[in-house]
């Protein structure tokens, strides 16, 4: 998203590793966007979570007649066209109406991606008993019920388990009684590797002179190495100035990011050159396991260099040597563990009402309301951010606020309910905010200019009241415009007050509009946001990105900034407790 | 009547970009804290930052009643003694009081200026306020003043609290 030549700022700091800014939480490295986007190229992409999920029935209607039945559960995950994919199926239990299955099935979790599942409890025929589960052919034994929920259902819930009552969908609508066919309890559980973040700290020795002048400017990167023989990176440390026996801030990684603690990685030390082209000063190939040890044992490993030997590489072995100065793990409350511990996600939205969207009764307008269902720009934002959130906030009721428009007799406001009413600004769920949007935009005179200050105000409002009541609530404003903002000091200002508050800022734009200008509010493309004051932003909650078009299949550009999400909010979370533990 | 004593528990982060003369500092900062005339700490020295050096450190300093600021200032030991290299003013409004509740952690960043006034680096660090009483100035329950977001300096819930830049900053005295 923007620019893709790294500042050199942002290419000197860490980047990578699971919140590395855990322990300096206000110095807000700069991401470098070369590596950001070559690791969402190779499909390395936010946070994900290993999940299985365990299936048991009750109740289960009988299908034989001389005997119980012989249920089997098999689950699918429907993708956006409605197609089904079979995730896996458990085992038979024989002779059971109150099945507990033990096969447990792997599922990835996803949190920008609403994931649907549908199960199908079958009872199995006597004479398909005995030969492997796998083979069965589903067509051929008969339907007890099914379910459908998603995957959000089931870990929001305090329990992460949720029971859903079997149905026929032939049956139903043949006859009019609703028989009951049994209830299906699916319990999720995160694995255990999820949690395990590895703390690590790297030391080097004796690195060899690059620079003409100066020594070198070392930092390393450090990549896992898959199948297909090309390693990813996973994180880089910072940059070193001046050099040879440096050593770096720590390192933090997840079994997630590196696959496992036997995992191969590669580790190469780099000299840091502001022309993009670093100089390979050795590598290494060590698994986390290996890295343990030397710890232990305070050994040094030798680095290498591949050098040129005539048609061939060799592996010239340096003096240099890496040392692994710190090593460990500790347990960490993930995502899922503070949502299941109650932490909510409340949604909240604004819409950008200013005239240079067009008037919404003509077709070239961006607010037009299509007859034929066709969403808009502003309605497509409001679903796909929506639609994901919606699970994670338990009353489903969201703030949604307009602004840049002047209401019936009023004066152009700069936050405006879209309920139309005047106490309060919450709609009931993403329903509400489609009525409440189209109901506005023909109760209103779309104005401007463009000020996003009020609104920010606003969320913070609500945001610090949580906080001072101490609930457990974490906030994101989804901001949808069409134009660059003409407040850009007051937004900053807004937003350097708002920085230590438990909110997350997603800016859409949509149009056509050159949005260069509303880059500088995302501090991953530049300077941390700066007050009137001197206060400079604590954290950087603000992500902006332009809404684009997507082709079927492809990762849409929102789902991206939502997959951020759940860092920003542990980042948050980790942060606070390091503090009160220390 | 017994005054109520409060206090504060102010964690030093890090700093970043520190520079003396316009060149990046050696080694050998650190932080000195004061919440009145008589009240100062200092953390320890970092010794292998550079000038992004990083304490951590946790310093408890009392909070009188009229404070409306807590100075900070980074200073650096040098062969000769210490060397000022910059400060900045941490209104207690920006930790306490408004809808900031008892106790509450409160993370922040602050732009450092020298003596002069030129910036120097930003500042991080956390603050907590231990003890009950009330907080000084015209502090309302609100998170901002229910004036519009106007952009004249000292708005935003500080009461009469004028919050600007030091132009000369040279004729107040250097912590010591």
């Amino acid at each position: 998203m923007g620019n893709c030549c790294s500042d050199v700022a942002g290419g000197r700091a860490a980047v990578g590793g699971t919140a590395a800014s855990h322990h300096d939480p206000a110095s807000g490295t700069a991401a470098n966007d070369a590596v950001d986007l070559f690791l969402k190229y190779r499909g390395y992409n936010g946070l994900f979570t290993q999940i299985e999920l365990s299936l048991s029935a009750s109740n289960l209607r009988d299908m034989d007649v001389l005997s119980k039945s012989d249920p089997i559960a098999v689950v699918y995950t429907k993708g956006k066209d409605g197609k089904l994919e079979e995730l896996g199926r458990t085992e038979v239990v024989l002779n059971s109406l109150n099945p507990a299955w033990i096969t447990k099935l792997s599922i990835t979790y996803h949190f920008e991606v609403v994931q649907n599942l549908v199960f199908y409890v079958y009872d199995v025929d006597t004479q398909f008993q005995s030969i492997p589960v796998k083979t069965l052919k589903l067509e051929e034994q008969q339907l007890i019920g099914e379910a459908s929920c998603t995957l959000s259902e089931i870990v929001t819930k305090p329990t992460h388990s949720l029971t859903l009552s079997l149905m026929n969908r032939k049956e139903s609508s043949k006859s009019n009684r609703s028989s009951h066919l049994g209830d299906l309890t699916i319990h999720a559980e995160e694995c255990i590797g999820s949690k395990i973040l590895t703390e690590v700290i790297l030391r080097c020795s004796d690195l060899e002179y690059k620079d003409l002048f100066s020594r070198s400017d070392p930092f390393l990167v450090i990549s896992k190495i898959v199948e297909s023989g090309n390693p990813i990176p996973v994180c880089k440390t910072e940059v070193k100035k001046n050099d040879l026996n440096p050593k770096w801030n720590s390192i933090f990684l997840s079994i997630q990011q590196v696959g496992s603690k036997d995992n191969p990685l590669l580790i190469e030390c780099f000299n840091f050159n502001s022309n993009g082209r670093h100089d390979l000063l050795g590598k290494v190939q060590k698994s986390l396991a290996e890295l343990e040890k030397l710890q232990y044992n305070k050994q040094g490993e030798c680095l290498f260099l591949p050098t040129v030997v005539g048609n061939n590489y060799q592996n010239k072995v340096l003096k240099s040597q890496l040392f692994v100065e710190k090593f460990s793990e500790s347990i960490h409350r993930t995502f899922l563990d503070y949502i299941a511990g109650g932490c909510e996600l409340n949604f909240m939205v604004a819409i950008d009402f200013t005239a240079s969207n067009g008037n919404p009764r003509l077709p070239d307008s961006l607010h037009y309301i299509d007859p034929s269902g066709r969403p808009n720009a502003y309605q497509r934002a409001i679903l796909e951010v929506g639609e994901v959130l919606q699970f994670y906030d338990s009353d489903k009721k969201f703030p949604a606020w307009g602004f840049g428009a002047r209401p019936i007799d009023g004066p152009v406001s700069h936050c405006f309910n879209l309920n139309g009413s005047n106490y309060q600004p919450e709609v009931e769920g993403i329903q509400g905010i489609m009525m409440a949007y189209t109901s506005a935009l023909y109760n209103v005179s779309l104005a401007g200019p463009t000020l996003f200050g009020p609104v920010i105000n606003n969320a913070a409002v609500i945001a610090s009241q949580a906080v001072a009541t101490s609930q457990q609530k974490y906030f994101v404003l989804l901001i949808i415009t069409d134009g660059v903002i003409t407040d850009l000091q007051e937004t900053k200002d807004a937003l350097v007050k708002a920085s230590d508050l438990p909110l997350s800022i997603l800016i859409v734009g949509v149009g056509g509009a050159d949005f260069k200008e509303m880059e500088v509010l995302d501090a991953d493309k530049g300077d941390r946001l700066e007050n009137y004051a001197g206060r400079v932003a604590t954290r950087d909650i603000v992500q902006f990105v332009p809404f684009r078009d997507v082709q079927s299949g492809e990762i849409s550009i929102v789902q991206s900034l939502l997959a951020e999400l759940p860092t920003q909010f542990l980042t948050y979370m980790w942060t606070r407790e390091a503090h009160l533990d220390s | 009547m017994k005054t109520l004593s409060r206090s504060i528990e102010i964690t030093i982060i890090s700093a970043e970009d520190l520079r003396i003369h316009g060149r990046p500092i050696k080694n050998n900062a650190f932080v000195a804290v004061q919440t009145a005339s008589d009240a100062t700490r200092s953390t320890s020295v970092d010794t292998t930052g550079g000038n992004y050096p990083s304490w951590n450190e946790m310093l408890e300093l009392p909070l009188p009643r009229e404070a409306q600021f807590v100075r900070v200032e980074v200073q650096c030991r040098t062969s000769s003694g210490t060397k000022a290299v910059a400060g900045a003013h941490v209104p207690v409004s920006d930790f306490a009081g408004g809808w900031i509740p008892d106790g509450y952690l409160t993370f922040l960043s602050y732009r450092l200026r020298k003596l002069n006034g030129e910036r120097n680096g930003i500042i991080n660090l956390s603050i907590r306020v231990k003890g009950k009483g009330d907080v000084a100035s015209s502090m309302d329950g609100t998170y901002f003043s229910s004036s519009s977001s106007s952009s004249c300096g000292g708005g935003g819930g500080g009461g009469g609290v004028a919050i600007g830049v030091p132009v000369m900053w040279g004729k107040e005295s250097r912590i010591n």
